[in-house]
């Protein structure tokens, strides 16, 4: 019996493949993270004509290891009236959520000698719902670092970002209903399979529109960066943090990126599916093509960020509720109308 | 698996002494988020994947979200205790008692009946769902597929939408009332 539950919540593997799949998961989104930082700086400066990072070893490739020892070596600095416990849970919740999150991602399975080997980690057959959950508690981690350190700039911050999160989880949410109601599952991997024919943003541009849109504020991205707006706020709700303290809610922001351009790519742009279903296309294996959708999302994620001037804070809420949260409603009903029509 | 669920239980149990005995009331709130997020790892562990998710979102996601925010705002002051209160031991009386009741009623097959709970009876008797002994004080030893029908979206939302259809709506407009209540409260410079 115990057997026959394993299966089912993590699709038949051993135990062990199942933590070697973890380590390489954490291993690899930390990797992304410290070369996504990377990448950042050098999109930034192309955009603005400069050459960025270049000094530290070949194009400047080291340069995430040289920084990595300087956030580890530094003081660990913070506040002295600060509150010590949830100063410290702060920070080691941030990448936990978003990490967590990716568990759920579908990368696609491929059969050798008669075993399935599933890419992703393991499968619910409500994932949409987990992952949202489980990237609604990332809330949390900015939140109760930003009051925990008892300063008054990254309280604001802490707050804003509060808010504003609260706010845009539900535009996000009903912009991905209606890729829910095409595939009529909840099921991640069902999703992607209802793609099979036809990518899901050709039938849901706006439903994609707004889930991006979206996605820039849940990850406090410019032109939403609202919750850490420099001009006003200093750095926001991480002002107080230094050392690895910081650079971990880095890697929460950057690790974020990185799980809200997977949903979209496995709900809009095919997940692990090639681009057309023919040779040589499905050649390449289904995690490459899901890597590539998202590292072409991710770029116009940095190109927009280095592009695009910041919202003013009572524009931004309007925007998320008057705007995102009407359209999205509308889609809803337009999708879900044209569906009962059909069937 | 019973690792896991006497972890989730320890936890939960730890988290929810948390919420009474602390001092701060921000840490009673976060011992609260952790005792909702251990339940709802119980519910995943009962494959109710559809509550585990909702639980998440709904109370740990937005409720607690709510409270804690409203808590670090206000920024009560540490509680000041007396050394004995006799609230306290009124309390343990009641949760003793609670306790051995739950125990006596689980023992009497209150809680579940002659063929199961409710995830079975939906389908129709358990025998025929494939795999083993259907055994009612034996939870972990119902058939995946039939615990996983109480708790997956289908089911709620078939039940939702035809049994359920009336008190679901009068729930909807509930909160719609109190959406409106509180756009109007919150609304300046207007005559009250």
């Amino acid at each position: 019996m115990i057997a026959s539950f394993w299966t089912a919540l993590v699709g038949g593997d051993f135990w062990w493949v199942l933590v070697l799949k973890s380590a390489f998961l954490v291993l690899f989104l930390a990797t992304a993270f410290a070369y996504l930082t990377l990448a950042e700086r050098k999109v930034s400066a192309r955009i603005q004509l400069r050459y960025g990072p270049n000094r530290v070893g070949p194009f400047g490739l080291l340069q995430p290891a040289a920084d990595g020892i300087k956030l580890f070596f530094k003081e660990n600095a913070g506040p002295s009236n600060r509150d010590r416990i949830l100063f410290f849970v702060g920070p080691s919740l941030a990448g936990a959520a978003a990490m967590l999150a990716y568990a759920f991602i579908p990368l696609g399975t491929n059969s050798w000698f008669g075993y399935q080997f599933h890419w992703d980690i393991t499968h619910a057959n409500v994932g949409l719902l987990v992952i949202l959950g489980v990237t609604s508690l990332g809330v949390y981690s900015l939140f109760l670092g930003g009051w925990s350190a008892n300063s008054k700039y990254s309280l604001l911050g802490g707050l804003r970002s509060s808010a504003q999160l609260i706010s845009y989880e539900m535009a996000v949410a009903f912009a991905l209903i209606g890729a829910v109601i095409l595939a009529g599952s909840l099921d991640l991997e069902q999703i992607v399979g209802s793609q099979q024919h036809l990518w899901f943003i050709v039938l849901q541009p706006l439903a994609f529109i707004l889930y991006f849109i979206g996605a820039f504020a849940e990850t406090n991205r410019l032109p939403f960066d609202l919750p850490e707006a420099e001009t006003e706020l200093v750095g926001g709700y991480h002002t107080e943090y230094s050392s690895m303290r910081f650079g971990l809610y880095f890697l929460g922001e950057y690790v974020n990126m990185v799980t809200v351009c997977s949903i979209a790519t496995a709900l809009f742009l095919g997940g692990w599916l090639p681009l057309l279903p023919f040779h040589p296309f499905d050649w390449i294996p289904g995690p490459f093509w899901f890597l590539g959708k998202v590292i072409a999302l991710l770029f116009i994620m940095m190109w927009v960020r280095w592009t695009l001037p910041r919202l003013r804070y009572d524009r931004l809420m309007n925007f998320g509720w008057k705007v995102l949260l009407p359209l999205g409603l509308l889609n809803i009903v337009i999708t879900g109308a044209i569906v009962a029509v059909r069937a | 698996m019973n690792v896991l669920v006497v972890v989730a239980m320890a936890l939960a149990a730890i988290s929810s002494l948390g919420v009474v005995l602390s001092r701060q009331t921000i840490y009673s709130a976060l011992s609260l988020v952790v005792t909702i997020a251990m339940i709802s790892v119980l519910f995943l562990l009962l494959n109710a994947q559809f509550l585990f998710a909702v639980q998440i979102i709904i109370y740990a996601g937005a409720v607690m979200v709510l409270f804690v925010f409203i808590i670090a705002l206000l920024s009560p002051d540490a509680e000041d205790r007396p050394g004995r209160d006799w609230r306290a031991v009124v309390g343990l009386i009641a949760v003793a008692a609670v306790t051995i009741l739950v125990f006596v009623a689980a023992g009497n097959g209150v809680t579940y009946n002659s063929k199961g709970f409710r995830a079975t009876q939906l389908l129709g008797s358990c025998t025929s769902l494939n795999a083993g002994p259907c055994d009612p004080y034996r939870t972990f030893s119902y058939p995946v597929d039939a615990t996983n029908a109480a708790g997956n979206v289908q089911t709620v939302a078939g039940q939702l939408f035809t049994t359920f259809l009336l008190p679901f709506e009068i729930t909807s407009l509930l909160l719609l009332v109190a959406v409106i209540g509180a756009v109007y409260l919150t609304r300046r410079g207007v005559e009250r």
